[in-house]
């Protein structure tokens, strides 16, 4: 097909547009974390600062454990990241290796967890990890997400990808089907893993609610829990603190998705994610 | 190179994850000290190192006791959740601060330890502890309806109304005399509107009823009332209408705001609002924070009635089970009490203290009220304090935000005042059945 | 394929086990909740019977609920799956360059946590100091109080979601609309077809599986996602202008400590999810059926 340039100018125009909008809240939340007070009122849409300032950044640094916070962050991503991506793997593999009576059913049970309302079962399970003691644990915060349906939904598609003379080669030498699993379909299907493991880390990250019940020991916050502080009802106004907490609660998720970026979009293309 | 990265990845997170399921167990007790659980609401922002450094002092000067704080974030209402999980879990704290507006609540619903019967157990000596050092109207901010003594008041709040001296200035107004009455609050806003082309006022909008109360009482309204031994809605006479009315024409003539509070401070920090009325809890903060030099005068009254206004802040209750952590959390309490703790309290957070004494005391805080002025008009109100409403009974809180939810309505225009109050009341009537 | 029972047993554990503790025995017990009253932490749990049901469905809340749920749907579907939908045809079919650009600078948002969203909106929209409001006011506009003004809060509320999963949903529509063979577009060109009737006939029956999907995702998370804002935001407020049916839920369970109530609330939550989801899979099974 021929390129026909006037024809598609306005297009990029309307995705530049789009493109603004979707990167200016960011480029504001950055900028009023290096502005000081006076600025961020005085020049709310000057987008630079007009002296840049650190005084912010180093403020959170000495009032905040911020290290503790990170780690707590990391501790219980990492933890529901992992415990997913092995659950989902094996779930998967049964699904795709084995027959047996009430498949659908059973992956269908499964699968619909993914879609149950997560306030519809937060109290239960509030009670339930404050009985076993676990508040204010990150394994409190990771136990209820050990598994995932929507995990075990793509890990059963991906599998079926795989060629069947290649498993049907590793039974013929009597290989275990966890020799199978592992040997044999795992190598091929890790880019696949990977990018539902940086999806699983990203959104563990990110998550608010359920740590927002589960952890209320200061110490024992995650940072998007740790923002909340900065809007509570006598929390305080200080907005060039605020964004600067929100600017290092960003950063992590962002950077994984920047130097992975072209690997992520492309597995989301191959997989082409269908329901 | 992403073969390594995964490598890299995975192995980062299997040892973090290995090392915090480790690290989860509970830390274990000395069994030479007794270790207290002091749970409190104070961020960082708001008082979080004043309760360190009061803690710190405390365990050096109290060998045998250890105590340990516990942050709760979203105020009150956080605090309560915790503390019912924690005590069906079995482990309660020992020593917490309850907001007036749980009183009755926390009457009901929570297993506290009685003052009194803790006093005449574990130390008889300060049997006349809260009678020798608290104002009657004061002690009374922890006593529930039924007459029990909960716990003792500790922090003191009072609304006052912050203005912008520039904006006042630039109106052509004085800001040396500031409104005094809601009348004149009326027509500031309504000057500053036209002058200046800045909003004029605002009324804070937290999820309580708390400055709403300090109006329609001023006014001589009153929010709730007992009948036939029930406590019923009394918020739906003309005084409580025509006071709230006052705020809602400001917001339909747009000399008044009507926001969150996050951004009406924010406007009003930014040089866009002239007049916040709120707690003096906000007072180190707002100076802190704004442009300009904060002032403030007391709670406007109406004319020729009596200011009333509820007091805002926290009691502390006592929760511990065994005769040693009762003694503990007790003299903990004592020295949270004392004039020199309350002294760096009120530094902290910009509570008043609720003892006598201790704002003529000079280890207190003569110098620092001398000083302060913004101080002074929260201090003036502190004999106009009355107790906060708290809506008893299972759906109190349900009962509660039915009036939060009636401001919206209020300010919003929907209504007027009286329709609108009548309905609420209505609704808190049938909830508190 | 092999036929044993302990192995694929032994394989699903984990899945099975997890999923019954955390997410199916919740919702019995939502159940048997929902017919006492309790606040948590009494000791004595009263049987009261269907009592919390009748309460829920004789009060007026529950048709505001109702009502804003669905204004929610409406204005996710058209932020988050219409437009996405409509944008990401435009960049697999009518440009031709930068496209993967914009796929990776769109996708940003959407690494981003809700509670920073919602931080940053707070201030976007503050009506007297945030950009929106000064905008405005160039135009000699007065900003309304967003989430304070019961006709704005929940455009407000869903704007800050837009922001955060448009991109996502755009990669997603994106990757369905690239499968859609270009020779297919190019055979119906040469018959003079027009531009509607290609999109009609050949992209929308084409890409409806994923389509579908992105409709469900926005639909059923949209309306959870919405729970960060309005839990930092506005309490469901103004006078439960903004509440929905999930979060009327926690709002019950622990704001008001009614425990028996949040769980009948509970129960019909899912029972509206639960209808949602089947009228989704009936449909799908029928486009499938055509697709082939």
């Amino acid at each position: 097909m021929k390129i026909n340039k006037s024809y598609n100018f306005h297009w990029h125009i309307l995705l530049l547009i789009v493109v603004l909008i979707e990167l200016w809240p960011l480029l504001f939340m950055v900028s009023t974390s290096f502005k000081t007070m006076d600025q961020i009122f005085a020049a709310t849409l000057n987008p630079f600062p007009t002296s840049f300032i650190l005084d912010n950044y180093l403020r959170v640094l000495h009032t905040l454990p911020l290290g503790s916070y990170i780690i707590n962050t990391f501790i219980v991503a990492s933890g529901i990241t992992i415990a997913k991506i092995f659950t989902s793997l094996i779930a998967g593999f049964a699904f795709v290796y084995y027959d047996f009576r009430h498949k659908e059913t059973i992956f269908n049970a499964l699968l619909f967890t993914f879609f149950i309302p997560i306030t519809v079962i937060i109290m239960p399970n509030y009670l339930l990890i404050s009985k076993m003691g676990l508040l204010n644990t990150p394994l409190g915060v990771i136990l209820p997400q050990l598994a995932d349906g929507m995990g075990i939904f793509l890990m059963r598609q991906t599998m079926r990808g795989i060629p069947k003379p290649l498993i049907e080669a590793g039974q013929l030498e009597n290989a275990s089907p966890w020799h199978i699993l592992t040997r044999i379909m795992l190598p091929l299907i890790k880019p696949a893993i990977f990018a539902m493991g940086i999806v699983f880390f990203i959104d563990s990250w990110n998550q608010y609610f359920w740590p927002l019940l589960v952890l209320n020991d200061k110490a024992s916050y995650t940072l998007p829990i740790a923002l909340q502080m900065f809007i509570s009802a006598e929390g305080g106004s200080e907005w060039g603190i605020a964004m600067a907490v929100a600017t290092l609660t960003s950063l992590p998720p962002l950077l994984l998705y920047l130097v992975c970026q072209r690997f992520i979009i492309n597995t989301f293309m191959q997989s082409g994610v269908k329901g | 190179m992403l073969k390594r990265f995964t490598k890299l990845i995975t192995l980062l997170c299997l040892s973090a994850f290995v090392i915090s399921l480790s690290g989860c167990g509970t830390a274990q007790k000395s069994n030479q000290k007794v270790t207290i659980e002091y749970w409190h609401v104070n961020a960082e922002s708001f008082g979080g190192a004043t309760v360190k450094q009061l803690i710190e002092q405390f365990n050096k000067e109290n060998p045998d006791i250890e105590v340990v704080e516990k942050y709760n974030p979203d105020m009150y209402k956080g605090l309560t959740q915790n503390l019912q999980a924690a005590m069906a879990s079995g482990k309660n704290p020992d020593v917490v601060q309850m907001g007036y507006s749980y009183l009755n609540y926390a009457g009901e619903n929570l297993k506290y330890d009685d003052i009194p019967e803790l006093l005449s157990k574990q130390a008889p000596e300060d049997k006349n502890f809260m009678q020798d050092n608290f104002l009657p109207n004061i002690i009374s901010l922890a006593t529930t309806d039924d007459g029990k003594q909960i716990g003792l008041p500790y922090s003191v709040s009072v609304p006052v109304l912050y203005y912008n001296p520039d904006i006042l200035k630039q109106a052509g107004l004085d800001p040396n005399k500031p409104p005094r009455t809601w009348q004149e609050v009326t027509q500031y806003a309504q000057t500053i509107k036209d002058k200046t082309g800045n909003t004029g006022f605002f009324m804070q909008e937290y999820a309580d009823n708390w400055a709403q109360q300090a109006l329609i009482e001023s006014n001589g309204g009153k929010m709730l009332t007992k009948k036939d031994n029930k406590t019923v809605a009394a918020f739906d006479s003309p005084e409580a209408a025509q006071a709230y009315q006052i705020i809602a024409d400001m917001v339909k003539a747009g000399t008044g705001l009507h926001a969150s509070n996050e951004e009406a401070f924010q406007a009003f920090l930014s040089g866009k609002v002239g007049m916040v009325c709120t707690t003096i809890g906000k007072r180190e903060n707002f100076e802190k924070s704004a442009k300009f030099t904060v002032m403030s005068t007391a709670f406007p009254t109406f004319d020729g009635k009596t200011r009333k206004v509820p007091a805002g802040g926290n009691m502390l209750m006592i929760f511990s089970k065994d005769a040693e952590k009762q003694k503990a959390a007790w003299r903990f309490v004592k020295f949270l009490e004392s004039p020199a703790s309350l002294a760096l309290w009120t530094k902290g957070t910009g509570y008043l203290p609720p003892r006598k004494g201790v704002t003529e005391d000079p280890n207190g805080l003569k110098d620092f009220v001398a000083q302060n002025k913004n101080m002074q008009s929260a201090m003036s109100q502190m004999p106009d304090v009355v107790k906060w409403a708290s809506f008893p009974g299972a759906n109190g809180l349900q009962a509660e935000q039915a009036l939060i939810d009636v401001r919206d309505v209020i300010l919003s225009g929907k209504q007027t005042a009286a329709d609108a109050l009548k309905q609420a009341a209505d609704k808190v009537n049938s909830l508190l059945q | 394929m092999k036929h044993y029972h302990w192995q694929p047993a032994l394989f699903l554990a984990p899945a099975i086990i997890v999923s019954l503790l955390f997410s199916y025995w919740p919702l019995l017990q939502d159940i048997w909740l929902s017919f006492h009253s309790w606040n948590m932490v009494s000791p004595n749990m009263k049987f009261i019977g269907l009592q919390n049901y009748l309460q829920l469905i004789s009060g007026p809340e529950l048709i505001k609920v109702f009502s804003n749920t669905f204004i929610y749907i409406a204005i996710l579907v058209s932020i988050n799956f219409l437009l996405p939908y409509l944008l990401s045809f435009v960049m697999a079919h009518r440009i031709h360059r930068f496209s993967f650009f914009y796929r990776s600078i769109l996708f940003i948002p959407s690494t981003l946590s809700l509670a920073v969203a919602s931080i940053i909106f707070l201030w976007i929209f503050n009506p007297l100091a945030g950009p929106i409001s000064l905008l405005l006011s160039t135009m000699g506009l007065d900003s309304p109080s967003w989430f304070k003004d019961p006709s704005f809060v929940i455009m407000a509320i869903s704007l800050i979601i837009g922001w955060k999963v448009f991109g996502y949903n755009l990669i997603v529509l994106f990757a369905a609309m690239v499968a859609v063979p270009k020779d297919l577009i190019e055979a119906a060109k040469l018959e003079n077809a027009s531009s509607w009737h290609i999109f009609r006939h050949i992209i929308v029956p084409i890409t409806s599986p994923t389509a579908l999907y992105v409709f469900v995702i926005t639909i059923v998370f949209g309306l959870q996602y919405v729970l960060v804002p309005l839990n930092m935001l506005t309490q469901g407020g103004p006078d439960q202008s903004s509440t929905n049916l999930v979060y009327i839920v926690y709002q019950y369970g622990f704001v008001f400590f009614q425990t028996g109530k949040a769980a009948a609330f509970a129960v019909l939550t899912m029972l509206v999810y639960a209808g949602f989801l089947v009228i989704k899979s009936k449909l799908l099974n029928k486009l499938v059926h055509y697709e082939n």
